[in-house]
Order: C-alpha cells, then sequence, then structure tokens
C-alpha cells in the first residue's frame, strides 16, 4: 500500500546509532504519513543524506517551543528569562521527550516534513534551550528559508547555514520573537497616537 | 567588441512597489546593460505574525483566520487546516461535504489561474486581450459571488465538512458559467499557441530546468512546467480527488510560455472535475453538523492550491487553542528559484519572470 520503501525503518535505524521512534499510519486514499523520532539531534544529517539519496523532497520545517505540560499558556504574562527560572524554582521532575530533552516549556522540537512519491515522513529533532542544530541547506537547498526564519522566530542556533540573514523580519526588530509577548497593537502595527483627536478637539475650541 | 563598448555594471532596486508587480516583492538587481547578472531577494513587506495569531485563536476561529491568509488560494488554506484538524480528531466528512471542497477548489483554481494568465498577458503589452481575459474570468467570479456570496473569501470550509450547499438551480447554473469559460479558454489557448506577440516574449524565457527545479523543491504549475509531474491530487489524494479523472499537465521547457499553458490546460481540467463532482454529487449532509473538541495530538495535511502543495502542520493540546500552526506555502521555494529564471534575462522580461510563478506573498510571509 505505502509508497514508502519497504525497508525505510531499518535504513533510517541504521543511519541514527543514538535511537529512532518510528510510526508510520496509512489513510482510506493510501497516502502514508511517517514520523520519526531522533534520540539526539546529532542523527539529522546522516538521517537527511539517507533520505536525499532515496529522491525525498524536503517540503517544510517547523520550529516549536512545546510548552511544559504541568503550565499552559507559559508565555502568557512571562517572557523568556522568566520561562527559565521558573522551570529552575519547580523542583518537580521535568518530563522528557523521546531521547531526553527536557519538556519543560524552553526547549525547541524541530520538525523536518519530507515528501517521498507523495508519501508524507516527519523527522523529528529535539534541542534544549541554548542548543543548536545542523544546517540541511547544503543538502536541500530550500531549507535555507526555513531556517533562517527559524532563527529569527526562536532563539535557536543552525550551525553553518551558509546565508544566515534575516528573512522576513527587519534586522532593527529583536529577534525570538515567537518567544516573547508582544502586545498585540505592536503586532499588527496598529498602535496609533492622540494627535488626530487632540488636533480635531483644538479645531473645535477654535471654532466656539 | 572594442573596450569602450562593454557596459558597465548598474544595481537597480525592482520593488517592493513596482509599477509592474502585483506584490511587494523588493529585488535588488545587478545588470550588466541591459542584462540580469546577479539578484538579491529582499522579503518580509507583508509579514503579519499570523502564525503567531493562530496559538490564540480557538481552532473554529482559525478556520476563519487561515482563509484571510491569502486571498486567491483562500479555500485551501482552510481546507488543509480542517483537514489536519479532522485527521487529529478522526472526524469523518459526509460524503457531499467532500464532493462539494471539491467543487469550491476546482472553482477557486478556475479564477485563479485565470487571473495569473490575464495578468502575464497584461505585462506582454497586449492589453485588450487582458480585458478580454479578465472579461473571461469575470464570469468565474461571478459564479463564485453568485453560489458563495462573495468573489474572494468564499467561506466554504468548516471543520467537519462545508458551509455552503448546491440545489439543481446553482448547479445548472454552474453547469451553463462553466460552458462559457470552457469554450473562452479553448480560444485562449489558440491564441497562446499561434500570437506572435505573446509568443516572441514568452518562449524560451525565464527557463527554469528540471534540474533546477528538484534543487529548488518547487512545486505546483512552476514544477510541472520544468517536468516535475507532480500534482498532490494524484499523488496524495484528499476529498474526492481519488475517484476524479484527474489528468496531470506537464510539460519541459521550464519557460514563461510553458508554466501559462499549464495553467491554462490546468482550467479545462478543473473544468471537466467540476463537471464529474456536480454529475456525481452524492446526496445526505454536507457537514457533520456539531463542533466536537479537537483533541491532544498532530498531524500534517496537504493539498493542491492554485500554485502548488500547500503543507499545513497541526499540534493540538488540551486547550481550544492550537498548540502551534505551521503551513508552508507554494511561493515559498517558488520565489527563490526566480533567481534561476531571472539569471541573465533581459531588464524588460522581470516583472513578466516574477508573474510566472504566480506569487502570493501574503500567505509567503503570514
Amino acid at each position: 500500500m505505502s509508497r514508502l520503501p519497504q525497508d525505510l525503518e531499518a535504513r533510517l535505524t541504521a543511519a541514527a546509532p543514538a535511537g529512532v521512534e518510528f510510526s508510520a499510519e496509512t489513510d482510506q486514499y493510501g497516502v502514508t504519513v511517517a514520523w520519526l523520532g531522533l534520540a539526539s539531534a546529532a542523527d539529522l544529517s546522516p538521517v537527511a543524506t539517507l533520505l536525499k539519496e532515496m529522491g525525498a523532497r524536503l517540503s517544510m520545517i517547523t520550529c516549536a517551543q512545546p510548552s511544559a505540560p504541568e503550565e499552559e499558556e507559559e508565555d502568557e504574562d512571562e517572557d523568556d528569562e522568566d520561562g527559565e527560572e521558573k522551570a529552575e524554582t519547580e523542583p518537580k521532575e521535568t518530563p522528557k521527550s523521546f531521547g531526553g530533552t527536557p519538556l519543560d516549556g524552553t526547549s525547541y522540537e524541530i520538525d523536518y516534513h519530507f515528501d517521498i512519491a507523495g508519501d508524507a515522513l516527519t523527522v523529528i529533532a529535539y534541542v534544549p534551550q541554548g542548543g543548536s542544530i545542523a544546517s540541511l541547506t547544503p543538502l536541500f537547498r530550500n531549507a535555507d528559508w526555513h531556517e533562517r526564519e527559524m532563527m529569527e522566530l526562536y532563539a535557536v542556533k543552525v550551525t553553518d547555514h551558509p546565508d544566515p540573514r534575516r528573512l522576513f523580519l527587519d534586522a532593527s526588530v529583536d529577534g525570538a520573537v515567537l518567544e516573547r509577548l508582544i502586545p498585540f497593537s505592536t503586532l499588527v502595527n496598529a498602535a496609533s497616537t492622540k494627535g488626530l483627536w487632540e488636533r480635531l478637539l483644538a479645531g473645535k475650541k477654535g471654532a466656539a | 567588441m572594442s573596450t569602450h563598448n562593454v557596459p558597465e555594471t548598474f544595481s537597480i532596486p525592482v520593488g517592493p512597489l513596482h509599477v509592474a508587480l502585483e506584490e511587494p516583492m523588493y529585488f535588488k538587481i545587478d545588470v550588466q546593460g541591459e542584462t540580469v547578472s546577479h539578484i538579491d531577494i529582499n522579503a518580509g513587506h507583508a509579514h503579519r505574525g499570523i502564525e503567531y495569531l493562530t496559538t490564540k485563536r480557538t481552532m473554529y476561529q482559525n478556520v476563519v483566520l487561515t482563509e484571510r491568509i491569502c486571498s486567491l488560494c483562500s479555500n485551501s488554506h482552510p481546507q488543509t487546516f480542517a483537514m489536519a484538524a479532522e485527521k487529529i480528531a478522526g472526524i469523518e466528512v459526509p460524503e457531499r461535504g467532500i464532493y462539494l471542497r471539491t467543487v469550491a477548489d476546482e472553482m477557486k483554481r478556475v479564477t485563479s489561474h485565470l487571473f495569473n494568465v490575464a495578468l502575464l498577458v497584461h505585462l506582454v503589452g497586449y492589453e485588450t486581450y487582458f480585458m478580454h481575459m479578465m472579461q473571461v474570468r469575470e464570469i468565474g467570479q461571478d459564479m463564485l459571488e453568485s453560489i458563495f456570496g462573495n468573489r474572494q473569501d468564499i467561506g466554504a470550509m468548516c471543520i467537519g465538512g462545508v458551509r455552503y450547499d448546491l440545489d439543481d438551480k446553482s448547479i445548472a447554473y454552474i453547469k451553463g458559467a462553466l460552458d462559457k469559460i470552457e469554450a473562452e479558454t479553448k480560444d485562449i489557448i489558440k491564441t497562446f499557441k499561434t500570437n506572435g506577440s505573446i509568443l516572441r516574449r514568452t518562449k524560451g524565457v525565464g527557463v527554469l530546468t528540471h534540474a533546477e527545479a528538484i534543487t529548488c523543491g518547487v512545486v505546483g504549475p512552476v514544477a510541472r512546467a520544468s517536468g516535475v509531474d507532480y500534482d498532490v491530487r494524484r499523488e496524495a489524494p484528499y476529498a474526492a480527488y481519488d475517484r476524479l479523472p484527474l489528468v496531470v499537465h506537464s510539460l519541459t521547457d521550464g519557460d514563461v510560455w510553458s508554466r501559462a499553458m499549464v495553467r491554462l490546460e490546468e482550467i479545462l481540467t478543473s473544468i471537466d472535475l467540476l463537471r464529474v463532482c456536480l454529475r456525481d454529487l452524492p446526496g445526505g449532509p454536507v457537514n457533520i453538523n456539531d463542533r466536537p473538541d479537537i483533541p491532544p495530538g498532530q498531524a500534517v495535511t496537504r493539498s493542491e492550491a492554485p500554485r502548488g502543495e500547500v503543507i499545513y502542520y497541526l499540534r493540538t493540546n488540551d486547550t481550544p487553542q492550537p498548540e502551534r500552526v505551521k503551513w508552508r506555502v507554494p511561493t515559498f521555494m517558488n520565489w527563490d528559484s526566480l533567481r534561476f529564471m531571472l539569471q541573465d534575462a533581459k531588464v524588460a522580461d522581470i516583472a513578466m519572470i516574477v508573474n510566472s510563478i504566480d506569487p502570493c506573498l501574503s500567505c509567503t510571509e503570514r
């Protein structure tokens, strides 16, 4: 049914010595969606090299900061530093991802969505706060923009990126925008002044 | 050539606001005489932070929000988002809803493709024919407005199905409109194959080779014009596409003309698909008539928007708001591939080549 190679799991497991967590599901249309969790982010490059050899196309990269299970909406009114302190002061045991990255709301989960002849494979790598991940741009040209966007939205570092400039955000904007609270009015750039009303009121007074 | 004839190199800005560009794109172009020697792309003029906003809205509000990411593929975004939510929650869309999703999708594809090819004719400088093509597109826009009440954001999708229904009267009306568009499109194809002005400006211009198309990972008509025979509707079917006579059109030249021709042929295919959908439209409800909570989970879904593959990644948690929504639209890669298409192009062809990828910045930058 699936168009993924029969030995895909075995070959991926061989490429990632630290261990993998593989699952696949085929829907009623015969389209398979597979997930591959990596125990070590260092295994990303060999896995990606293997996928490149198999003719996979990189479709998208998603970076996320999964919130800690015990405190939902942890980015409600705290910036990044506060969140980190909180995680340190709480003696509760932090849940860990597959591979042992603490899921305290500050770690990153980076998903690499590949297309193999119509089937989807998502490779998941976990990176702790302050950690880094190897760039896939040398392998997949279209990883370039995804990684540049990832670097401006989060404080995650991408090593060996050939062109680590800002992509969408201007250089004057502070980085890691998705890790900070940004007021809605600033976000939509709709902050307004009282200037118009003051002028109207002054005009009204003048007329009276 | 004597030395005093060697042209100097200049840098010219194209954009972000430019008479011939429909989108706020900004290229820093180095030219040698009339020839482009280097391209730098500066993005970010339409960045709105919608990805952040989705995590502040509930799942059901996000169907409305995702529709507003883009106007020309405004149907593909909520559909792919809803597909992800349905996958996580195990919701099965009723048969009639599946067909009506396809109907909405293909109607939008027809008008989107007509719009892009019409703009190409405008950039070629053939203004009367541009007016004519926009008039043909208007038949499609009238169709959208009559059926959905809106020309662009048609609001057809919801989690669990669609929000509209068709009766015999509206089906007959759509069929009539399709007949008109089909005849006109066949005429347009004939013109594209024979008209000297169009052929001279578009043949062999802005070439993206097959190898470059693979390297850039381009999708949609841009990929298919360069011989990458890939269409999500066939490769990873969704909605009713697994039971429709879908023909995927691909060409090998990879130039502006091929991209336009792929789009024109796809309009005819879309019309065929619409007719089959309207003929086979099953009875029953159009949606699940319920708004269940979406349980925690994650899903990846894809669909073929007019411009190519749209992919959504959705992760939900125990709250009504999603934890992360990420999507990638065709222009994301197609835009970067302009570096290859514009290399060694003539300055006068820049706007036309840019238009040939059918750029959509508001959904690329989000």
